[in-house]
C-alpha cells in the first residue's frame, strides 16, 4: 500500500512544489463555487472579478504594479473551501474576494485570518461571521439581522394577524427566519414556524398542516427550488393565501418552475438585481459586463463580488501599501462613502457594511421580478 | 378529519412513487442479492428522458393527452432499460462471482458516473417540465384533490398490478420467482439465470423510469441529483416490505410515503425523515426481516 | 505482520514525516484529509471488514465525537485532547446502545438501520437536540489543541498530531487482528454457525466490534473538530458514510494496509482529477467501476496467511 501512496506523494510533489512567481505583480485572491450547486453564482464572481480587473490594468494597475487575479474553486462547500483557503494563503495574496454561502465562508475565515490576509465576502450574511472579532474579514454584503428588520417591515405592512414562518433549517434560512420570528413577536402572532427538507419534490403534506393553521400571510427564508415548488403545489391545493420570500429565493428559475400563474404576485426581498442599479457609474458598468460577456449580469452577488474588488484595490491605492494592517486601517477609517456599484460603501469596526441595501421585489404577471417602491 | 384524509391521500401519492421505484431493487436483490444503488439514478434518467421526448416530439398535441403520454411512457420506459441492461452487462456481471460488497461499490461507482454524465449533458441546473397537466381537483369525501395526484397513484397501482400478476400468473414470471428462490436448483430445472437477470434489469429500470416521468410532469421541476434522494426512500421502502418480496415493496412504499405525511402532520415537519427511520427500525426490532419477507437464517 | 509490510510502513511513516519539507500548505492540508479518512475508514473496517457487519451510518459515531468535544470544549472549557477520550468513550456508549437492539439484522436489513441511523443524527443536530448542537449553524470557536505547551494550528502541526495517532492506531488494530477478539471476529466472519457452535458469543463479540470501532470514530470526530474549529451536521451526511464504506471495500475488506491505501485513494484522486474540470467525479465514478471489476477483492485483500506453503509442504499435500 505504500507503494502507491509513494507515486502519490511523488505527484503530489510535482503539483504542490510549481515555483512562486516573480513579486512585481499585486496577487488578490478570488474564492468561489465555480463547481457546485451555486457554481452560476461562483462563474459571475470570476466575470466580475476578472472584468474589473482588466479594467484597472489598463489604466496601469496599482502603486505601478499590475494585478494578478488568483481564483480557487471552493465548490460551494465547506470542506473544499478549507482546502482552497489554504492554498490561497500559500499564493501570497494580499486579500481574497469572497465567498458565497455563509458556512463555505466560515469554514475559511480562521483559516485566512490567521495568515494574516485581508478578506472580503460577497454572500454571506450570516451575523455571526462578523461577531467573533476576526481582524481582517470584510463583507459588502448585508447581514441577516437587517434582512430580517426589512423583512419584519414588509410583514407588518400587510397587517396579518396570523403568519406562518417557514424555513429549510440551512443556516442561512433558519438564521432569517429567528431574526423575523424575533422581530414580530408582541406585533402580530406567528402561528407556524417549521422547516421543510430540502431537495425533495413534495411539499403537499407541509402545505396541508401549514393551511390548517390559518395564517393571512406565510414567509418562506428558503431558496428558490423549494420555492417555486412550494408556489406551484399551494396553487394545486386551490389555495390564494400570499407568500412572502427572503433574498435566496432571488433567481428567475424560481418562476420557471412556479409557473408565472402561480408565481404571479409573490414577494420577497432582495438587494436590488442588476439590472435596477441606479447610479450612472452602475448602468456604465452593467453595459460594459453586457458587453464582454455577451449576457447580462443577473446575480447581485456578483456584482457584490466586483464592490469587494474595487474596495480593495481602493485601499491599497489610498495607504500605498499592500500589508494586512494597512488595508484593514485605511478600509475602517478612511474609506467614506465609497461609490460602490451596489451603493454607497463604508465599514464599520466589525467588518460590515454600513447602509441599507434591501428592497422589496413582486413577480409580475409576465413573470419579470419587478421592483417595488 | 379532514386534514388526516387529505395527509393520507398525500401520503399515498408519495409513497406509490416510493413503491415504483422499490419495486427495481426488490426485484434485482430477489435475484441477485445486489443493493443496485444507481437504481435511484435510472430513475432520474427517465425523468430526463422523460423531458427531452417530451418537448421535442410534443407527441400530446400529436396524439391527444392520454394516448401522448402513453406512448411516450413506453418509450421512456424502454430508452431506461437499455440503460439498465448496459449497466447489468458492464458493472455487475463481471462481478457476480465476487464478494458481495464489490458489486454494491460498482454499483456506487456506476451512480456516480450516470449522475455525473447526465449533469455534463443537460448541465447542473434544475430542468423544468413544460405544464401540459389539467389543473382541476374533484371533491373526494370532502377534501379538495388535484386529479393528477389521484392519476399518478392509479397509474402507479395499475402498473404494480400488471407486474404482480406477470411475476405470478406466467411461465416467465415462474423462472424469475425460482431464480430468487435458488438459483443453482433453478438452473438444474432448465431456467436461464441469465436470461431471468436481464430481464430483471429490463422491468426494474423500466419502472423506474416510469416513476421518473411521472415524478417530470407531475412535480415540474427535475435534478440530477433526485435519484439519491429517491432512491434512498424507496430502498427503505423495499426493506421495510421485506426485500426480494414484491407486494412487499409495495406496502414498503405506500406505508413510507404514508408514515411521512402523518409523521409531517402531527408530530413535525422537520423531524420527518427522521420520523420515518425510527418507525422503520421498530419494525425491524419486531420482524426482521420486513413486513412481508421470509425468515431466512443468517447466511452470509 | 510481515517483515515486508513492516518496511513500507516505515517506508511510509517516514515520507509522511518529510511531507513538510518538499509540499506546500495544501498539500499538506490533503495529507491531513487523507490521515483523518484513514482512521475513520480503518475504525469502519473493524465494524463492516472484520465483524462482517453492514454498516453504512459511520458518519454518525464521527458526529457525537467531533459534537461531545465541541460542546465540551467551548461550554466548560475542557482542552481538546482532554476531550478526546471521552469523545471515544461517548461514541463507544453511544454505538453499543443504538446496536444492541439491531446487531442481530440480516446484512442489508443492518444497512438501511445504520443508513436510518446516521440520518437521524444528522437530523437531530440540525434541529438542535437539547439546544446544544447549534442547529444548522452547527458550533464555532471550539480551541485549538495545546500538546506540551505547543499550541497546534498549522496544517505541518496537525500533520504530526493526526499521523501519530494514525501510526498507533495501525500498531493496535494490527496487534487486535492477532488477539483473541481479532481471531473470534474472523471465525464469526468466515463461518458464523461454527463459530457460535464452537461457544463464541456471537452477539457479544459483533457488538465490542461496532463499540470499537464507534470508539475509534468518534475519537477522530475529536481531531476533526479541533482542526476545523467549525462543524456542522453537513459534515456529517449520509454521503460522508458512503465514502468511509467505498474505500473500506475499495481497498480491501478487512485488510489495514489495503483501507489505507483505499482512504488515501478516495481523498486523492478526485484532487488529482481537477484537470477533468466538471468531469472529474464522472472519472471518478467510472474508475470506481473499472477497479471493482479489475479486482474485485479490493486494492490489497486480506490474505488468510493462516497456513503458508512450508506448512502445506509439511504436510506433503502439493500447495
Amino acid at each position: 500500500m505504500k507503494k502507491s501512496m509513494g507515486v502519490v506523494l511523488a505527484a503530489m510533489g510535482l503539483l504542490g512544489s510549481a515555483p512562486a512567481h516573480a513579486a512585481d505583480t499585486i496577487k488578490i485572491g478570488l474564492m468561489a463555487p465555480l463547481t457546485g450547486s451555486w457554481a452560476s453564482e461562483g462563474q459571475e464572481m470570476k466575470r466580475n472579478v476578472e472584468l474589473l480587473a482588466g479594467e484597472l490594468n489598463a489604466k496601469g494597475g496599482l502603486l505601478g504594479k499590475q494585478v494578478e487575479v488568483v481564483i480557487e474553486d471552493d465548490g460551494g462547500d465547506p470542506r473544499t473551501a478549507a482546502l482552497a483557503a489554504q492554498k490561497l494563503s500559500t499564493k501570497g495574496v494580499v486579500a481574497v474576494i469572497g465567498t458565497y454561502g455563509s458556512a463555505v465562508t466560515e469554514a475559511s475565515q480562521t483559516i485566512l485570518d490567521e495568515a494574516g490576509i485581508i478578506q472580503v465576502a460577497n454572500g454571506s450574511t450570516a451575523v455571526r461571521l462578523t461577531e467573533k472579532g476576526l481582524k481582517y474579514f470584510f463583507r459588502t454584503c448585508p447581514r441577516d439581522d437587517e434582512q430580517g428588520r426589512v423583512a419584519a417591515k414588509v410583514v407588518e405592512k400587510t397587517k396579518a394577524k396570523k403568519v406562518a414562518i417557514l424555513h429549510d433549517n440551512s443556516a442561512y434560512s433558519k438564521g432569517l427566519a429567528d431574526e423575523i420570528n424575533g422581530l414580530l413577536k408582541g406585533k402580530t402572532n406567528v402561528v407556524f414556524f417549521d422547516a421543510l427538507t430540502p431537495k425533495e419534490q413534495d411539499y403537499s403534506a407541509i402545505l396541508t398542516k401549514l393551511k390548517a393553521a390559518g395564517p393571512e400571510v406565510v414567509f418562506f427564508t428558503g431558496y428558490y427550488p423549494e420555492g417555486g415548488l412550494l408556489l406551484k403545489q399551494k396553487k394545486q391545493m386551490g389555495w390564494s393565501v400570499p407568500f412572502i420570500g427572503g433574498d435566496a429565493i432571488n433567481n428567475p428559475d424560481l418562476v420557471k418552475i412556479a409557473g408565472k400563474e402561480a408565481a404571479e404576485g409573490f414577494q420577497f426581498l432582495s438587494p436590488p438585481v442588476p439590472k435596477d442599479l441606479d447610479t450612472p457609474e452602475a448602468k456604465a458598468y452593467v453595459a460594459a459586463y453586457q458587453k464582454k460577456y455577451g449576457e447580462a449580469a443577473s446575480s447581485i452577488y456578483g456584482v457584490l463580488a466586483g464592490d469587494g474588488f474595487r474596495v480593495v484595490a481602493k485601499a491599497i491605492e489610498g495607504s500605498k501599501a499592500t500589508t494586512a494592517d494597512a488595508i484593514r486601517a485605511y478600509l475602517t477609517t478612511q474609506l467614506k462613502a465609497f461609490p460602490g456599484y451596489t451603493g454607497k460603501i463604508e465599514f464599520n469596526g466589525k467588518g460590515d457594511r454600513v447602509g441599507e441595501l434591501y428592497r422589496v421585489y413582486k413577480v409580475a404577471k409576465d413573470g419579470s421580478f419587478a421592483l417595488q417602491p | 378529519m379532514e386534514q388526516f384524509l387529505q395527509q393520507l391521500i398525500n401520503g399515498l401519492a408519495v409513497g406509490s412513487i416510493y413503491a415504483l421505484i422499490a419495486l427495481g431493487y426488490t426485484m434485482v436483490y430477489g435475484v441477485l442479492k445486489l443493493i443496485n444503488f444507481a437504481h435511484g439514478d435510472l430513475f432520474t434518467y427517465g425523468a430526463y428522458l422523460g423531458l427531452t421526448l417530451l418537448t421535442s416530439f410534443m407527441l400530446q398535441d400529436r396524439l391527444g393527452l392520454v394516448l401522448g403520454l402513453g406512448v411516450l411512457a413506453l418509450m421512456v420506459m424502454g430508452l431506461v432499460a437499455v440503460v439498465g441492461v448496459v449497466l447489468e452487462r458492464t458493472a455487475y456481471r463481471p462481478l457476480r462471482e465476487s464478494p458481495r460488497l464489490s458489486a454494491v461499490v460498482s454499483a456506487l461507482g456506476g451512480s456516480i458516473f450516470l449522475q455525473n454524465a447526465l449533469m455534463l449533458i443537460y448541465g447542473a441546473r434544475y430542468q423544468v417540465y413544460p405544464d401540459i397537466l389539467p389543473q382541476t381537483a374533484v371533491d373526494l369525501f370532502g377534501v379538495a384533490v388535484p386529479v393528477v395526484r389521484l392519476a399518478v397513484v392509479a397509474v402507479s397501482v395499475v402498473m404494480m398490478a400488471v407486474l404482480f400478476l406477470f411475476v405470478q400468473r406466467t411461465r416467465i414470471g415462474t423462472a424469475i420467482r425460482a431464480a430468487a428462490i435458488d438459483q443453482g436448483a433453478a438452473r438444474l430445472m432448465g431456467i436461464d439465470v441469465n436470461r431471468v437477470v436481464q430481464l430483471v434489469f429490463v422491468i426494474g429500470p423500466a419502472l423506474g423510469g416510469a416513476a421518473g416521468l411521472l415524478v417530470g410532469l407531475y412535480y415540474g421541476q427535475i435534478s440530477f441529483t433526485m435519484g439519491w434522494v429517491y432512491g434512498m426512500k424507496a430502498f427503505t421502502a423495499a426493506i421495510l416490505g421485506g426485500i426480494g418480496n414484491i407486494p412487499g415493496a409495495m406496502v414498503g412504499g405506500l406505508l413510507l410515503g404514508v408514515v411521512e405525511a402523518l409523521g409531517a402532520a402531527y408530530l413535525s415537519i422537520a423531524w420527518k425523515d427522521a420520523i420515518a427511520f425510527v418507525v422503520l427500525i421498530l419494525i425491524l426490532i419486531v420482524r426482521p426481516s420486513g413486513l412481508l419477507g421470509e425468515r431466512v437464517a443468517e447466511k452470509v | 505482520m510481515s517483515w515486508r509490510l513492516l518496511a513500507l510502513y516505515l517506508a511510509g511513516a517516514a515520507a509522511v514525516a518529510c511531507a513538510p519539507l518538499v509540499l506546500d500548505a495544501y498539500w499538506v492540508d490533503v495529507l491531513n484529509s487523507v490521515g483523518l479518512y484513514v482512521l475513520l475508514a480503518l475504525s469502519l473496517n473493524l465494524i463492516l471488514g472484520d465483524a462482517g457487519l453492514f454498516n453504512m451510518g459511520h458518519a454518525a459515531f464521527y458526529a457525537v465525537g467531533a459534537y461531545a468535544t465541541a460542546i465540551l470544549n467551548t461550554r466548560l472549557g475542557v482542552p481538546v485532547l482532554w476531550a478526546l477520550p471521552v469523545a471515544g468513550l461517548v461514541a463507544a456508549a453511544f454505538g453499543a446502545a443504538v446496536a444492541r437492539p439491531v446487531i442481530h439484522l440480516r446484512g442489508d436489513y443492518l444497512l438501511v438501520v445504520t443508513i436510518g441511523l446516521g440520518e437521524i443524527v444528522r437530523i437531530a443536530l440540525v434541529n438542535d437536540v437539547f439546544g446544544l448542537t447549534g442547529g444548522a449553524n452547527g458550533i464555532f470557536g471550539i480551541a485549538r489543541p495545546v500538546l506540551l505547551g505547543q499550541k497546534i494550528r498549522k496544517p505541518q502541526e496537525f500533520l504530526y498530531l493526526i499521523w501519530a495517532f494514525v501510526a498507533l492506531t495501525v500498531f493496535l488494530f494490527h496487534r487486535l487482528e492477532v488477539s483473541r477478539f481479532g481471531r473470534a471476529l474472523t471465525y464469526l466472519r468466515e463461518d458464523p454457525v461454527a463459530a457460535e457452535g464452537s461457544g463464541i458469543d456471537t452477539a457479544r463479540y459483533r457488538l465490542m466490534a461496532f463499540s470499537l470501532g464507534a470508539a475509534w470514530a468518534g475519537m477522530t470526530g475529536s481531531l476533526y473538530a479541533a482542526k476545523m474549529t467549525i462543524i456542522s451536521p453537513e459534515s456529517f451526511s449520509f454521503w460522508e458514510s458512503v465514502v468511509l464504506f467505498l474505500m473500506v471495500i475499495l481497498g480491501g475488506s478487512g485488510s489495514i494496509p489495503g483501507v489505507i491505501a483505499g482512504s488515501a485513494l478516495v481523498v486523492v484522486l478526485p484532487e488529482l482529477f481537477r484537470g477533468f474540470a466538471s468531469a472529474r467525479m464522472l472519472v471518478f465514478g467510472l474508475v470506481m467501476m473499472v477497479m471493482m471489476v479489475v479486482r474485485p477483492q479490493g486494492l490489497f485483500p486480506l490474505r488468510s496467511l493462516r497456513f503458508r506453503r512450508r506448512d502445506a509442504e509439511r504436510a506433503g499435500v502439493a500447495p
